[in-house]
């Protein structure tokens, strides 16, 4: 019976433990919703870099907590569902893949420069919070840069009887959703891929103000 | 002598959950709502409503298992509305009704419908009206001692604790027909819990965000429905 006793304070001191430990959090690749805009007709290649196969970011919380995400390769089916949706043509190209041996309008260069997450012992809150910063390169299609734009997006999620596992991994996929809604209103507002459509249009060259 | 101790332990359970089935916090709700226009809905041609979260852009903090418990209240019953489920409402509208892009006034709608698909889908599911939500349900106060004790004979914990939790919630009604706002209905709920221990912990809860859920779902169901007919 006291034997009995103590397994059970040992599973509970155990489980409490355990749970000051912060998270081991894996995302399955999200799938954004067909957006309602018009469709660029236009070919663009992308070129995905190495991290968006196998992006994990970790952290320290207040030197207690460890927590850490596994994205995967959530980014590159991200970004292949959002071009496929924006553009007629959309042509995937390795890392060290050449894109020019294609017929193409234009190439983009998705990046991650930036990725950080709150959990709710840094805010205070029920929240876990997820800031991702892209950077957005375009080349038209003779190789010139022609825009190089950062994308800030955030997403937020309360603690759920779940626990906060899947919280965080809302928030990040809320994020994601988040950079697909700002890369269409900014690519909308420029008219830059209406442009870059036209061969007889010759956009100027922009400074490459990426971080890496 | 195991069998009698056995018993006692299980006589306690069993008033405490007595106790704690009947027995709960106080609460004290007030409901309101202010009337812009005139309202109604046809759910017989299958006018529906959709719920929606004011965006945490905004700071907006209101819970999932609110909005759910909205939908399911205005849902319920003989008379319950054609509730669309708002992750399916905002997917089919992506990306125009995602926590940046949504509008925070009517203002803003006329020009939302104009983006290529978004009247034509608004139609396909017929939603008359959405719903912002507002608010969230949060700690305001508390206090009391209560420690619990386990070893190998047993446990047992002692004291008294108590909290009071604040439910404040805003509805703004917004007419799609017209794309004007129809006004706005509000409740407010606060309720103290207790926590008395002598042995055996008997939680009594005030339960203000399902207070809050019914009270706000009911005046809004009366806000919708009362002018036009159904």
């Amino acid at each position: 019976m006291i034997a009995s006793h103590q397994t059970v304070l040992r599973v509970i001191i155990f489980s409490a433990v355990l749970a000051g430990c912060g998270g081991n959090v894996r995302l399955d690749p999200p799938t954004i919703p067909a957006p309602n805009i018009h469709q660029e007709q236009i070919t663009v290649a992308v070129r995905m870099p190495e991290h968006f196969d196998d992006f994990v970011h970790e952290e320290n919380v207040l030197g207690r907590e460890q927590w850490r995400i596994d994205l995967g390769n959530s980014n590159a089916v991200f970004f292949s569902q959002l071009f496929s949706y924006m553009f007629r043509d959309t042509i995937i190209v390795e890392p060290d893949g050449d894109p020019w041996q294609h017929s193409i309008d234009a190439l983009i260069e998705p990046s991650i420069e930036a990725f950080e997450f709150s959990v709710p012992n840094q805010t205070k809150t029920d929240s876990f919070a997820v800031w991702i910063r892209y950077r957005i390169k375009v080349y038209d299609r003779y190789g010139t840069l022609v825009a190089s734009a950062p994308i800030s997006a955030y997403g937020k999620s309360l603690t759920t009887t779940m626990g906060g596992d899947e919280a965080l991994q809302r928030a990040a996929v809320l994020a994601m959703r988040d950079a697909a809604a700002l890369m269409i209103i900014k690519f909308e507002e420029q008219t830059l891929f209406k442009q870059l459509a036209d061969p007889s249009t010759r956009l100027p060259a922009v400074a490459d103000d990426s971080e890496g | 002598m195991k069998t009698n101790r056995f018993a006692s332990i299980l006589a306690r359970a069993l008033v405490a959950g007595a106790v704690v089935a009947t027995a709960s916090g106080c609460v004290t709700s007030r409901v309101e709502n202010a009337r812009e226009g005139l309202t109604g809905i046809n759910t017989k041609s299958g006018e529906s409503v959709v719920i929606m979260a004011k965006s945490y852009h905004l700071g907006n903090e209101t819970e999932a298992k609110y909005i759910t418990c909205i939908e399911n209240a205005l849902a319920r019953g003989s008379s319950g509305l054609n509730v669309i489920p708002h992750q399916q409402f905002v997917d089919s509208l992506f990306p125009w009704f995602e926590p940046r892009t949504a509008p925070s006034e009517t203002d803003g709608l006329p020009r939302l419908m104009e983006k290529p698909g978004v009247a034509d889908k608004i139609r396909d599911q017929n939603v008359r009206y959405i719903i912002w939500l507002d608010g969230d349900t949060e700690k305001v106060a508390g206090g009391g001692s209560l420690s619990c004790a386990a070893g190998p004979g047993g446990g047992g914990c002692f004291g008294f604790a108590w909290w009071q939790n604040a439910s404040d919630y805003d509805a703004t009604i917004w007419d799609l027909q017209g794309l004007e706002s129809a006004g706005t209905v509000s409740a407010d709920v606060s309720g103290t819990s207790f926590l008395p221990a002598l042995v055996v912990p008997i939680p009594l809860i005030a339960r203000t965000q399902a207070a809050a859920c019914k009270g706000l779902a009911d005046q809004l169901r009366a806000f919708i429905v009362t002018d036009e007919l159904t």
